[in-house]
């Protein structure tokens, strides 16, 4: 009898432990190095020469470059989330609206997120280019401008591109998330507005927003942690260039990787990307468990 | 009565302008990606240049095929997406299962190491992974990539699937289970079957996105007939001379038929995206 | 349960699919060679040199890996962090790599032979603390391409001058403005090689006369405030930044671009346009300085390898094989190149046309190859056996993308000047730790 209940107990840990196993080896693992990596003294060629007393760390803090970095990634996260929400929000506002071609519309959407994000970056980085770029060349050829236009003259303007190309590939994710949720809202409620003479923003306010914030809230947690982390973007188009302006952590600790050959630093970037992301999600779940406490 | 009806009017005209002018946004890459690769490769860089090719050289379509191993590279990418998209979905299954159906000690901390695991891109573990792959002489082999874009995948493919198993109701099973099946038996006959296009999506999710995998695949791949098309590309971009009009054609050839699953699984994938967390 | 079975058993064949194909249980000896990719033709050659190689060496299973130079420093850093490192390496920097102590003494596996054709102040460019650790594998000499054609239409001279240059740029802005007179590369791809043009053509660089580095010399200051003009005035290529030389280079072959600084291996690209070579422009009277660049070839130790001696032997042989005169001008040939020994630099210099491509559309150009045979000799290099080299390579590109982009030149360059010497000091404490610790 008592065999059997362990039994019973185990059960549920054997169902998970094909999927455990593979991420803990596949994922642990490199966690667990890379916060090893963070606090060796690693040389140029990458020799790994031992514990070096958070030295890396301490040259992290110590570079402006880092600094500016944080405060990009913030903006590149913010700036990408929040309008690529607002953006997917209203595209998926009128995809739910009956009207000749929805199919089709709906159809086209998708095509951002099933392309790989380097081919949407290559595309890009070949189409803004100011001397042989095809965005100048349209644009001429319609008349709208006479001479070729430089878009990207300083680093603000690359910075600026690279955001544009963020927002582009997320939107599809949104509206998806925010379709599917306006989807399983109930008509009857727009119908007893309807009846009380709501308007479209009292409907919105009232009715629509509430009902979406479990699927807003999926797009967006998601969407911070993958935009928080994303590489190919900014790797392809400037390599975090002009002078180490338009780096996000990802591409920064790429770099001092790679290409200064401070391996050590860039793991110690690691962590650090990975504690603000843990802060971030611990707020996040302390503020919607006492949501859930006050509904209860 | 007329104000009312031109309001409508503007309004619909308002609707199909915003339309048109979303999907113009779209599809513009794709038309500068597809007439780019029909150009020849003098007009690159031409003084005056047009939107469209001159002369439509088909033949770019053609030639990528052999300028490179282009078949090659899609094979790959076919085995590493496949093969990882079965791998994560036969470990995320009976995961997802256990999640929405069994009550047990530690379910939150599971939860929350399955989100953590998201928390960190491979991009800033490539040093692990490498490290990881070396020890388990997987370097420059597919096996490797498969097992990473697996677990990579992993709690996208638990939460997809648990929010499914939770928006159906157990009573089936139960049912099915005083008929005298066991869980495995319960599973795959009664609740899978039901679960269908949830699981769908999830394995078309996670194919599109080991499909679209790069920063692991460049850094692990070094032999030129096991990489995948998104590394494999680059050989068009390499040292010297980019040829843009290949580089554009290949990455037709990769595109349309991610689009093409994704368009079989648009229906579903609304519904799919937002269960966990709406039933969460 | 069958569905489950059924899965199962597809799993297992992807995977199976999947696995490498492991090297079957031979006792050759075998020789893992990273390759840089130079060109379209990197990948067509080697695997031939490989099958004959092994052919004439059949105890030597010789595996050559071509990568590209986007990918080199990522796949090298790897390897050797997680002690992979190749037997052979072809890259352009190896101070580093001596500074770990990763690296054979070129005298263990060159020949006497060998050593005796390579030019000499290419042996001698590989040397630290007395001991050559690389050889060269090829050169490449740098000097001004112009469009001989808009050059002519737009009535402007071939500029010997930096304020020739400006006035040329001028005409050809005002005979034709779709037309990009300059091009300006100071990406993180290859900034340092601007960085090299314009301060030894105003007679600065990097280092002093001494060989100390002197970053923030007046003339380098000078130098790079004058790239700021030249992209100011709107005559360079629109993005210094983030384009590389290569899309310049496509620019250039197709006409769009009038003039630009570029390697000899243009000849090729360009083909299709009339185009003219000249020796780079110069601040006032300072003399033309060309700038000479160099990759290398480096053996890595394995102090795993069961039989050093028949590893070293091979790696000899590989280096045997590979700098005979007839392959190796054939591969200068194919990459477009200046070869470092003398046996082959004769023979391409008097019948360069023999050899073809392999695609057999472009033939060597003889007359070419001696004129960048004869700049060789006068060419300034990188000093790149110095430990700091790599950080003063991304040193120079960050300050000239901060100068350009407005920061005041003189103040961005004694920065660098200061953190580049107090890491020497570093580097030096260290080094004179280590020798007293072996003591």
């Amino acid at each position: 009898m008592k065999k059997h209940s362990l039994l019973k107990k185990a059960e549920p840990y054997v169902w998970l432990l094909p999927s455990m196993l593979l991420m803990a080896v596949m994922i642990l693992v490199p966690i667990v190095t890379v916060f090893q990596l963070s606090m060796s003294q690693i040389t140029r060629a990458g020799v790994i020469k031992g514990y070096n007393d958070f030295e890396n760390f301490k040259a992290v803090f110590r570079s402006p470059t880092f600094w500016h970095t944080l405060k990009n990634t913030l903006v590149w996260t913010v700036t990408v989330v929040g309008f690529s929400t607002l953006i997917g929000f209203v595209i998926a506002m009128v995809l739910n609206q009956e009207f000749v071609g929805r199919k089709i519309v709906r159809a086209i959407v998708v095509f951002p997120w099933a392309t790989s994000l380097i081919i949407q970056s290559v595309i890009w980085k070949y189409s803004i280019n100011a001397d042989y770029g095809s965005l100048n060349v349209i644009l001429q050829k319609l008349g709208v401008i006479e001479k070729y236009i430089n878009w990207t003259p300083t680093a603000q303007a690359h910075f600026a591109w690279e955001c544009w190309i963020g927002i582009f590939v997320t939107v599809p994710f949104v509206t998806f998330c925010v379709l599917s949720g306006l989807q399983s809202i109930d008509t009857a409620y727009y119908e007893a507005a309807d009846i009380d003479g709501a308007s479209f923003w009292q409907k919105l306010g009232r009715i629509t927003l509430p009902l979406l914030k479990p699927s807003l809230t999926v797009s967006t947690v998601l969407n911070i942690i993958y935009v928080f982390n994303s590489f190919p973007i900014i790797w392809t188009m400037t390599k975090g260039d002009p002078a180490d302006r338009t780096h996000t952590l990802a591409t920064y600790l790429y770099k001092l990787s790679f290409y200064n050959g401070k391996s050590g630093q860039a793991a110690a970037v690691s962590v650090i990307g990975f504690v603000i992301l843990c802060i971030c999600s611990s707020i996040y779940m302390i503020l919607s468990l006492r949501a859930e406490k006050e509904e209860q | 009565m007329t104000s009312r009806k031109r309001k409508k009017l503007i309004q619909k005209i308002c609707l199909y302008l915003f339309v048109l002018v979303v999907c113009v946004i779209i599809l513009y890459p794709y038309f500068v990606m597809f007439t780019t690769a029909a150009k020849d490769r003098d007009e690159m860089y031409a003084l005056n240049m047009t939107i469209l090719p001159l002369e439509w050289k088909w033949s770019n379509f053609i030639e990528i095929w052999s300028a490179a191993p282009v078949f090659r590279y899609f094979l790959n990418s076919i085995i590493i997406a496949g093969g990882a998209t079965l791998l994560a979905i036969l470990c995320g299954i009976p995961a997802a299962y256990a999640m929405s159906r069994m009550q047990f000690k530690g379910k939150s901390i599971f939860l929350g190491l399955v989100i953590m695991s998201q928390m960190f891109a491979p991009v800033v573990l490539l040093v692990g992974i490498y490290k990881l792959m070396t020890t388990l002489k997987l370097v420059n082999s597919l096996l490797g990539l498969i097992l990473l874009n697996a677990a990579f995948n992993q709690a996208f493919a638990i939460w997809l699937l648990r929010g499914t198993f939770l928006s159906i109701s157990p009573e089936m099973e139960q049912a099915a289970k005083i008929d005298g099946c066991g869980r495995i038996g319960s599973l795959v006959r009664v609740l899978l079957p039901m679960a269908a296009p949830g699981v769908v999506t999830t394995l078309i999710f996670v194919f599109i996105n080991s499909w679209n995998e790069y920063t692991m695949a460049l850094t692990l791949m070094s032999t030129d007939t096991l990489k995948p098309i998104t590394v494999g590309i680059n050989v068009f971009y390499g040292f010297n001379m980019i040829q843009w009009q290949y580089l554009f054609a290949t990455s037709l050839f990769a595109t349309v038929p991610v689009i093409i699953l994704f368009l079989c699984i648009e229906k579903h994938l609304a519904a799919g995206l937002t269960a966990g967390g709406v039933k969460g | 349960m069958k569905k489950i079975l059924a899965l199962t058993l597809a799993c297992t064949m992807v995977v199976g699919a999947a696995a490498p194909v492991a090297a079957e249980g031979s006792d050759k000896l075998a020789l893992n060679v990273i390759i840089s990719q130079y060109g379209d033709h990197t990948q067509e050659w080697w695997p031939t040199f490989e099958s004959k190689f092994e052919e004439a060496n059949p105890d030597i299973d010789l595996n050559i890996e071509i990568v590209s130079w986007n990918d080199l420093y990522t796949v090298v850093n790897t390897r050797i962090s997680t002690n992979q490192a190749p037997d052979i390496l072809n890259i352009d920097t190896f101070a580093d790599y001596v500074a770990d102590d990763l690296l054979m003494p070129a005298e263990d596996y060159t020949s006497e032979e060998l050593k005796a054709k390579i030019l000499p102040s290419f042996w001698n460019a590989n040397e630290i603390d007395g001991t050559v650790w690389a050889l060269p594998i090829l050169a490449s000499a740098r000097a001004l391409f112009y469009n001989k054609d808009i050059l002519e239409a737009a009535g402007a001279e071939v500029p010997t001058t930096w304020d020739e240059v400006l006035d040329a740029c001028e005409k050809i802005k005002a005979y034709d403005e779709n037309i990009v007179p300059w091009s300006l590369d100071i990406s993180t791809d290859e900034g340092q090689a601007a960085f090299s043009y314009y301060t030894w053509n105003n007679g600065g660089g990097f280092t002093d006369a001494d060989g100390n580095w002197a970053l923030n010399s007046a003339a380098n200051v000078e130098a790079v405030n004058f790239m700021k003009t030249l992209i100011d005035s709107g005559y360079c290529t629109a993005d210094p930044y983030t384009e590389t030389r290569y899309p310049q280079q496509d620019a250039f072959a197709a006409g769009s671009l009038a003039m630009m600084l570029g390697p000899c291996n243009l000849y090729d690209i360009a083909a299709g346009v009339n185009f003219g070579v000249a020796p780079m422009p110069t601040n006032g009277d300072n003399e033309s300085v060309q700038m000479g660049v160099c990759d290398r070839l480096m053996a890595f130790r394995n102090d795993e390898a069961p039989d050093q001696e028949a590893r070293t032997a091979a790696i000899s042989k590989f280096f045997d094989a590979f700098y005979d005169a007839e392959t190796y001008s054939e591969y200068m040939v194919f990459e477009g190149f200046l070869p470092v020994t003398t046996d082959s630099g004769e023979i391409l210099a008097a019948s360069a046309d023999k050899y073809t491509k392999g695609d057999g559309s472009a033939n060597g150009d003889s007359e070419y190859f001696a004129t960048f045979c004869d700049m060789l000799a006068s060419c300034n290099f990188y000093p790149a056996s110095k430990p700091e080299w790599n950080d003063v390579k991304q040193g120079v590109i960050n300050a000239e993308q901060q100068i350009c982009q407005g920061a005041d030149a003189q103040e961005t360059l004694d920065l660098l000047q200061e953190d580049i010497l107090t890491l020497q000091e570093e580097n030096e404490a260290a080094a004179e730790e280590e020798a007293a610790a072996e003591e």
